[in-house]
């Protein structure tokens, strides 16, 4: 009896301790860590042709960015103007398109280290993450990462190279072609844009 | 000042090489992603939208300006890239970058940054000496990294607003604020003051050809890539200049903003 005891006991707090530890999940910076590690990994690979280089970097952005909360964000006001349907289109489109973009960014610079330099806390619960990319033979590179969680899992909601933001470039180009065209000449843009890569994934 | 408009003459004597940022050109010191820091422009506020309000006589001169980019100064800087190879491009971007250190000096001064002015002021005598005018940069290797300051930057600092998105015929991207400060610069680089005007024009040529030779490729890259190249140029200068002036380092102000541009509309939530 007291034997039985003691085991449930044991077992629970053997199990409230890998609750305890597993709960909080990599937090932001660890995600961020993460990516450029695997990033950096990407890039100092020989083997990879060019073209394997940045599908290597687009998979790696499909895992760590939060397509949906970002899609959102670029429409913007916008949002309510696709229906069900369009928003999915949009949604798909646009991943594929932003995770070529970051790639096609990232790839530019010749990394020799990436830096974790700082860490703070924003509006909405947000986290952002500066690293500086440090370069060879050229002055560093800073690109902060944006951070959202849901449901204790963080992902990228945005990233600013030396300052510029993905999602505010394109909110301002999509807000141009929406205000002029509307939701379905946009995906008309953006389907023409992906196809025209050669690339079909996803 | 009176010195400012030589720029313009030596831009107009270089023929096609016009596009000229005869004393701007730290078009890409100032680094950024750099083909759209080099193409970029403007000046507005961060997130209710970009504040254009000259956008009919802004787009036409981003027209002339982006046509002149894509058909000499980006042939002119892959062609430069070409003959000349890479250690000798960034050796020559290190001349130039030497001889505008004085004028980043005098902002550094003037926003209250006098470590940032001494490690400047070491960084010049050392690169101009040892350094060999700047073709090689002791300076960096023994830490001494070298700011990027301007005119524009130190208005900003000051706590002057850009004020509404400007884009200048050949200079590009810019702002009221930033378009005074740019002729401030152009006084605090002396070269103007002693060579003949041929000589000026070789001068912003060679820098020009040298600095293009880096962005040409990436710049016709986000151009294909682009849905709206003017907007995204106007995004990407206006922040990039944001970003300068405040050191990377924003104030909870400027953060909270920003911030908004983060916000989801509740009916987006559903």
């Amino acid at each position: 009896m007291r034997r039985r005891f003691v085991r449930t006991l044991a077992l629970a707090a053997v199990a409230a301790f890998a609750i305890a530890s597993s709960a909080p999940g990599p937090g932001p910076r660890d995600v961020v860590a993460e990516t450029v590690d695997d990033v950096l990994a990407v890039l100092k690979d020989a083997s990879l042709t060019p073209e394997a280089r940045r599908e290597r970097i687009v998979e790696i952005a499909y895992e760590r960015f939060d397509f949906p909360t970002m899609s959102k964000l670029v429409l913007a006001k916008y949002w309510k103007r696709f229906d069900p349907a369009q928003r999915e289109a949009f949604l798909k489109e646009f991943k594929d398109f932003l995770a070529h973009r970051y790639g096609d960014r990232i790839d530019r610079y010749e990394q020799e280290r990436v830096e974790i330099v700082g860490e703070r806390s924003a509006k909405g619960g947000d986290s952002i993450i500066e690293t500086r990319i440090h370069r060879p033979r050229a002055e560093s590179v800073a690109v902060d990462y944006r951070l959202r969680s849901s449901g204790g899992d963080w992902r990228v909601i945005d990233v600013k190279i030396e300052g510029i933001s993905l999602v505010s470039n394109y909110r301002d180009q999509f807000h141009e072609v929406l205000s002029h065209g509307g939701p379905d000449k946009l995906l008309a843009q953006l389907r023409e844009r992906n196809a025209g890569r050669g690339g079909e994934e996803s | 000042m009176r010195r400012v408009p030589r720029p313009w003459r030596a831009a107009l004597f270089a023929g096609l090489v016009a596009c000229a940022l005869a004393p701007s050109a730290p078009a890409r010191a100032q680094v950024g992603p750099p083909e759209l820091a080099a193409a970029a422009a403007i000046d507005g506020t961060g997130d209710p939208g970009p504040w254009d309000p000259w956008e009919p006589f802004n787009r036409p001169v981003f027209a002339f300006n982006d046509f002149l980019s894509r058909w000499a100064l980006e042939p002119l800087g892959r062609g430069w890239a070409f003959v000349v190879p890479e250690f000798a491009r960034n050796a020559i971007s290190r001349v130039y970058l030497n001889v505008r250190t004085p004028g980043v000096m005098v902002n550094d001064l003037l926003q209250g940054k006098p470590r940032a002015a001494g490690v400047d002021l070491a960084r010049f005598l050392l690169n101009s000496s040892i350094g060999l005018a700047g073709l090689l940069d002791p300076g960096t290797a023994i830490g001494l990294e070298a700011n990027r300051e301007d005119f524009g930057q130190t208005f900003g600092v000051w706590g002057i607003p850009p004020g509404p998105y400007l884009v200048l015929p050949f200079f590009g991207p810019s702002s009221p604020r930033d378009a005074v400060g740019r002729a401030a610069d152009a006084a605090t680089v002396p070269v103007g003051w002693f060579v003949p005007i041929w000589a000026t024009a070789t001068i912003t040529t060679v820098d020009l050809a040298n600095e293009f030779s880096f962005v040409a490729l990436d710049i016709a890259e986000e151009r294909a890539e682009a849905f709206d190249w003017y907007a995204a140029v106007r995004n990407a200068h206006v922040s990039h200049r944001e970003n300068l002036v405040r050191d990377r380092t924003e104030s909870e102000e400027q953060a909270d903003e920003e911030d908004d541009l983060y916000l989801l509309e509740e009916e987006m939530e559903e």
